[in-house]
């Protein structure tokens, strides 16, 4: 039921209040780039390659330049003479500017930038602009990439296109090898590419100082702050000399948007040159053709098990394809699960032999899920045919090899510390939501039948609250032990409130939030700490690294705000009721220990009828601020920078707590195949989560249905496909197919409860959520459904051309 | 991208062979033709107004004419580009006589990249088709 925004009687946290930024968003009163008007603002239109993999021989941009109101043409020559390459999380000697220098590497690449009086100019000259190009041979197979000695090199200087590769050993596998009674084997394995479509694209404006020298970037940049140095190098000034500022409102992001920074550095450019300030918003095409993407990944796993379905151990080899370039934060996406590698099972053997490649594809970055979502797909495909070449039951082998419910903290082969759960009894509450047993009664009638029906089965541990540490698996334990080296690791997040002169809360939090309703979470949080209504706290949303108090941690990502954003907000709050006791206890007359706060007010325990009200609390502390307590600041304002003990950095095993809490995600799906026309059709949909305290179940289940629609949209429909000589196919939504309400199935969703011990409400992050499991449970169920006919699922997205593709093969066999 | 086909002229072998690499005929035939100038022997620069689903656009290009064995085949080269993408292709045509009509086959492989390619690839086919079946109609007129 939702709440009124007036009451304060009963607990915020916990309750599903209405969003509180919705009013705003559903009126379109949203604040956000595209919104910001500076004088003599012009406008950026980006030329792109056509190509793969070419040679720039020559650009003539002389009938470009010619053309009025254009102010002037930036290419690839003036960004090296003004920008340094990109830092790199590796050491092969890439050179990444944000506009193709010399050679493009993938097909949407910026080649040029013209400025202009407005955007049609702009455009208009783009089409002017003469680019001379030499066509190359292309390579878009992370496999092929690294493993055929004819595939294309595409840095000259790599001398190969192996971008980063580590080969991590957990426990002994060897051993476990040695005492398996049976390898079990998933075959190669392809993750497709896919990203997010948020409803607002890219978008930068920037402006420069000549006189300090100093960048201004407006942008729709969610963090991680890093980037913030990164672009500070790249651009070769101090971070003194680079603002960013965030506006109030962000149109979606699901971590695509933390890769606009070689935007906002081209634009930082352009501003630079022509001496005006520069806006561009990225279009549809372009974002689907050039923005940002998960990886796709071609993997083989095995797992070592015993006859009774223990898993041993498991080895993992695995090709990550990040594109022409490698960008920062990649090779993340290889490391970002580094402590859940295993999952949630209990296996203590564990090697991951690890490439980051690079091809002929456009860049990869964080996308919701991260890195887990290519895990999963290979660990649950692998658990399958575990329990297929057991003859066990797929749901079975899971409880079996599950972490029990009393081991938490539990400390992962790889280092993670897995703070709480009870994953036993969420797979169990799936089962019984599913009715499992009845599913497969209904499966067998369903195949008597004819028809193919299946069955899948999938859990992922969530993690939330990434410590940066985790990117430095990729250097070796010796590179990270040389002299000088500074070590990474943290995951702070900033929280301030203040109470006002007429005793109402203003908060700021630097979780640059998108949509996810963080403004309706820190009231909720704060007018519980602070014994206030929801509407009387007021939530700051914009982001700017002058006036802030931030570091380089902050940001929207790896799903943090519940964990960390909740943490510091909370902390702050309970700071500043601190300070609101110390004032209250000598008027009236008891310790600040005999006092709390409700309804606004400070009172007495015991005795509420003996209070005082906290607007003339925050009168005192503004107004009459000599008169304070002695030892009190004037003001009533705290902020916290909270952060996890267990940020540590990796140890010389490569063991690092790469996450600070975890969730954990089981799910249970039925799917129907339709064999004339291939297509998959969802019929069930269960999904069980556990985020530790719920602080708005609305939120949460919001979250979970789009994270859920995310993923199956990877596994069904999206795919940003090329075609053998490196064209995109997909830049438009009638080919990149982003499922609508039409698609989404019911999902069913349930929660088990087990609060963090590590975060202050015992909350954990949500907004990946089933992102990470939903191809998993899809290919599962799929591969269940086809089983039968002695079809393998080993890639995605099943589209129905493919899925009719392997009837029609298994048919011509005579199987089918 | 594939292309292959077969299209019959009523008329004798040498006669669509004349008229197939006559350059005047080929600048009034070709789809969106505005201009075709032969700058060396069998080597031309054209200008080309094409449209496939929402993506219109002016191309400049290069046609060469290789291995002529008259009236039987001949291999042409096509590479142009413009604003919307480029376009490289090459094509065998080999001409048949069916009795008093000719038939002529066509089959090649074309790369089209660029902004065609990644948002007008599933009208390629089918546009392709019917700008080469436009071509030879507009040819067959001329014959006749």
């Amino acid at each position: 039921m939702a709440a009124t925004t007036t009451e304060t009687a009963q607990r915020w946290v916990g309750r599903s209040v209405k969003r509180v930024e919705d009013p705003r968003l559903l009126t379109g009163r949203g604040t956000y780039v595209d919104d910001l008007h500076l004088a003599n603002l012009h406008q950026a239109a980006i030329l792109r390659s056509p190509h793969a993999h070419a040679r720039i021989r020559g650009i003539d941009a002389s009938k470009a330049e010619a053309l009025p109101g254009v102010v002037g043409v930036v290419r690839g020559k003036q960004v090296a003479e003004l920008s340094e390459a990109f830092p790199l999380g590796v050491a092969a000697p890439v050179r990444y500017y944000s506009c193709a220098v010399g050679k493009v590497l993938f097909v949407g690449e910026p080649v040029a930038v013209v400025v202009a009086k407005d955007r049609y100019t702009a455009e208009d000259a783009c089409d002017l602009i003469e680019v001379d190009y030499e066509p190359l041979p292309c390579v878009l197979d992370p496999e092929k990439a690294v493993e055929d000695p004819t595939a294309p090199i595409l840095h000259e200087n790599v001398g190969s296109n192996v971008a980063n590769h580590r080969v991590l050993h957990y426990g002994d596998t060897d051993k476990a090898w040695a005492e398996a009674d049976l390898i079990v084997k998933t075959g190669r394995l392809v993750f497709p590419k896919y990203g997010s479509t948020p409803v607002e694209g890219y978008a930068a404006a920037a402006q420069w100082d000549p006189l300090n020298q100093a960048y201004t970037i407006w942008s729709n940049f969610h963090g991680p702050f890093i980037m913030h140095p990164v672009m500070c190098r790249a651009l070769g000034v101090t971070e003194d000399r680079l603002r960013f500022i965030v506006p109030p409102d962000i149109g979606g992001g699901f971590g695509i948007k933390s890769s606009v920074y070689p935007y906002m550095t081209l634009m930082a450019i352009c501003a630079r040159v022509t001496g005006l300030p520069v806006k561009w918003i990225e279009d549809r095409r372009e974002h689907l053709v050039a923005s940002s993407s998960g990886t796709d990944r071609v993997s083989y796993l095995e797992a070592a098990v015993k006859k009774d379905g223990t898993i041993l151990g498991v080895r993992m080899k695995i090709y990550d394809n990040c594109g022409g370039y490698i960008r920062t934060p990649e090779p993340a996406c290889l490391y970002r699960a580094t402590g859940n590698y295993s999952g949630a099972y209990l296996f203590q053997n564990l090697k991951m032999d690890q490439y980051a490649v690079m091809t002929n594809k456009s860049l990869t970055g964080p996308n919701r899920g991260y890195g887990c979502q290519q895990l999963y797909f290979g660990l649950e495909r692998l658990v399958d045919q575990v329990a297929y070449d057991l003859g066990m039951d797929v749901a079975e082998v899971r409880l079996k090899n599950l972490i029990p419910a009393g081991a938490f903290p539990y400390t992962t082969p790889s280092g993670g510390i897995y703070d709480s759960g009870d994953y036993s009894k969420s797979v169990r509450l799936a089962l019984d939501m599913a009715k499992y047993d009845e599913l497969r009664k209904r499966q067998t009638a369903a195949r008597a039948s004819g028809k193919l029906y299946g069955i899948g089965v999938a859990t992922a541990v969530d993690p939330s609250v990434t410590n940066m540490a985790y990117i430095t698996v990729a250097w070796t334990p010796e590179e990270r032990a040389r002299k000088g080296y500074l070590p990474k690791a943290g995951s702070s997040e900033t929280g301030s409130v203040r109470i006002d002169p007429s005793g109402k809360a203003f908060c700021m939090v630097n979780t640059t939030p998108e949509g996810q309703g963080h403004e309706t979470a820190v009231s909720q949080i704060v007018a519980d700490e602070l014994g206030m209504a929801i509407g009387d706290v007021h939530v700051i949303t914009e982001f700017d690294t002058f006036t802030r108090t931030w570091s380089i941690t902050s940001g929207s990502y790896s799903s943090r705000f519940a964990s960390v954003g909740a943490s510091a907000v909370a902390t702050a709050a309970r700071r500043v009721k601190e300070k609101v006791l110390k004032i209250a206890a000598p008027m009236l007359e008891v310790n600040p220990q005999d006092l709390d706060v409700r309804d606004s007010k400070v009172f007495v325990k015991g005795s509420p009828e003996r209070s005082v009200p906290i607007r003339r609390i925050a009168g005192q502390a503004h107004w009459s601020a000599t008169l304070l307590p002695e030892g009190l600041e004037p003001g009533l304002q705290a902020t916290c920078m909270f952060n996890f003990p267990n940020a540590k950095p990796p140890d010389e095993k490569d063991r690092v707590d790469s996450s600070q809490t975890y969730g954990f995600i089981a799910e249970v799906m039925g799917v129907e195949i339709d064999p004339a026309t291939g297509e998959v059709r969802i019929d069930k949909y269960v999904t069980v989560h556990d985020v530790g305290t719920l602080i708005n179940p609305m939120i949460v289940e919001g979250q979970v249905m789009g994270g859920a629609l995310h993923g199956v949209a990877g596994a069904l429909y999206e795919e940003m496909a090329y075609d053998e000589s490196g064209q995109f196919l997909a830049a438009s939504f009638m080919d990149y197919l982003c499922p609508t309400a039409m698609e989404a199935p019911p999902i069913e969703i349930g929660h088990v409860v087990s609060p963090s011990p590590f975060t202050v409400l015992g909350s954990k992050g949500c907004g990946e959520s089933s992102t990470m499991t939903a191809p998993a449970v899809v290919a599962n169920a799929i591969a269940d459904a086809l089983r039968p006919l002695n079809i393998a699922v080993r890639e995605l997205p099943m589209t129905p051309n493919k899925v009719w593709k392997l009837l029609q093969e298994q048919k011509a066999k005579g199987v089918a | 991208m594939k292309l292959e086909g077969k299209y019959t002229f009523k008329a004798a072998r040498q006669k669509v062979w004349d008229v197939l690499l006559d350059q005047k005929v080929l600048a009034s035939c070709l789809p969106g033709c505005e201009r075709l100038e032969e700058v060396a022997p069998d080597q031309f620069e054209a200008r080309l107004k094409i449209g496939v689903a929402s993506v219109k656009g002016t191309y400049d290009g290069k046609v060469r004419i290789l291995e002529k064995h008259p009236i039987s085949s001949y291999r042409m080269e096509v590479e142009g580009s413009g604003a919307p993408g480029f376009v490289k292709g090459e094509a065998t045509i080999s001409l048949e006589d069916k009795g008093d009509k000719t038939d002529i086959l066509y089959s090649g492989e074309a790369q089209i990249g660029g902004l065609v390619a990644s948002i007008g690839q599933r009208m390629l086919g089918g546009v392709t088709k019917l700008m080469v079946n436009q071509f030879f109609k507009a040819m067959e007129k001329k014959i006749q």
